[in-house]
């Protein structure tokens, strides 16, 4: 379940990239527009101005995907998935699928741990107790 | 077509599409295989087993062994079990002979006998039982205080 050695994750720009504007006006959704305006300060990089994304901000290839754990996700619906991981334990954890059922979570949290799989959200509708 | 389909044109064929194939998105496009004669479950050329003349696989069989499935170039495909024993070690040896030693990929080799490998401790018990988490935070207190009360 470990996973293998490797370079630390390192995120270059945690925040959000917002629209410019979009904090001004209710009708300018944050989802990221490049600025094209001829006199537009954010896309002529002015001092003091939001960043713009770009390609730099992308992360390392060796740790792109990873979670904290060093794991990537793998989506899973059935046991069937699960026994796909069986070679991959190191580098893949599961991930339960949003509508499979409690009784079915119980089975494919039951395989994982026989496999030595782990699996992102084991607590996801198999704990009942609040 | 008469003559049987290459190696090469079969994984023509099945590369992009197969029902084995299975494709995920998320964790940058992983793309496994469902294929029992493939030792990784990996999407390839050389761990294909339905493309490649000669392919082996490692399925568990019942009550805890492991079979060891040979295709022959012939098309037909052999079962060997190996029944669950202390000594896991004969198991690869005989794995090992029955594959590399008969002309098959030799580096197939250590895919066979790490699949063999992680198979037989799966069947294996845990040494030790998961330990039970303990609560942290806001659910620590509201267990505390409950334990207080409980007391009083």
């Amino acid at each position: 379940m470990t996973t293998v050695k490797h370079v630390p994750i390192v995120k270059k720009h945690k925040k959000r990239f917002n629209r410019h504007q979009s904090d001004r006006f209710m009708c300018v959704d944050a989802s990221w527009r490049k600025p094209k305006g001829i006199d537009n300060r954010v896309r002529r990089r002015f001092k003091g101005q939001a960043a713009m994304p770009k390609i730099g901000y992308g992360s390392n290839k060796k740790t792109r995907h990873m979670m904290p754990s060093g794991h990537k996700a793998f989506l899973v619906h059935n046991v069937n998935d699960v026994d796909l991981l069986l070679m991959h334990n190191h580098t893949f954890a599961a991930e339960i699928s949003h509508a499979v059922s409690s009784r079915k979570r119980i089975e494919i949290i039951a395989k994982a741990k026989a496999l030595g799989v782990k699996v992102t959200n084991p607590k996801g509708r198999v704990t009942t107790d609040v | 077509m008469s003559y049987p389909a290459t190696s090469d044109l079969l994984w023509e064929l099945t590369r992009s599409n197969s029902s084995f194939l299975v494709k995920r998105k998320t964790g940058g496009g992983i793309r496994l295989s469902r294929d029992p004669l493939n030792l990784r479950n990996v999407h390839s050329r050389k761990h294909s087993g339905t493309v490649n003349n000669q392919a082996i696989g490692i399925v568990p069989s019942g009550k805890g062994g492991i079979s060891l499935l040979t295709k022959k170039s012939t098309g037909s495909t052999i079962t060997q079990s190996y029944k669950p024993s202390k000594t896991s070690r004969k198991a690869y040896h005989q794995i090992a002979n029955s594959t590399t030693k008969k002309g098959y990929r030799t580096d197939l080799r250590e895919d066979a006998i790490a699949r063999a490998s992680a198979l037989i401790k799966s069947y294996r018990k845990p040494a030790k039982p998961t330990k039970e988490s303990k609560p942290r935070g806001s659910k620590a207190k509201q267990s505390a205080a409950s334990a207080a009360s409980a007391d009083l």
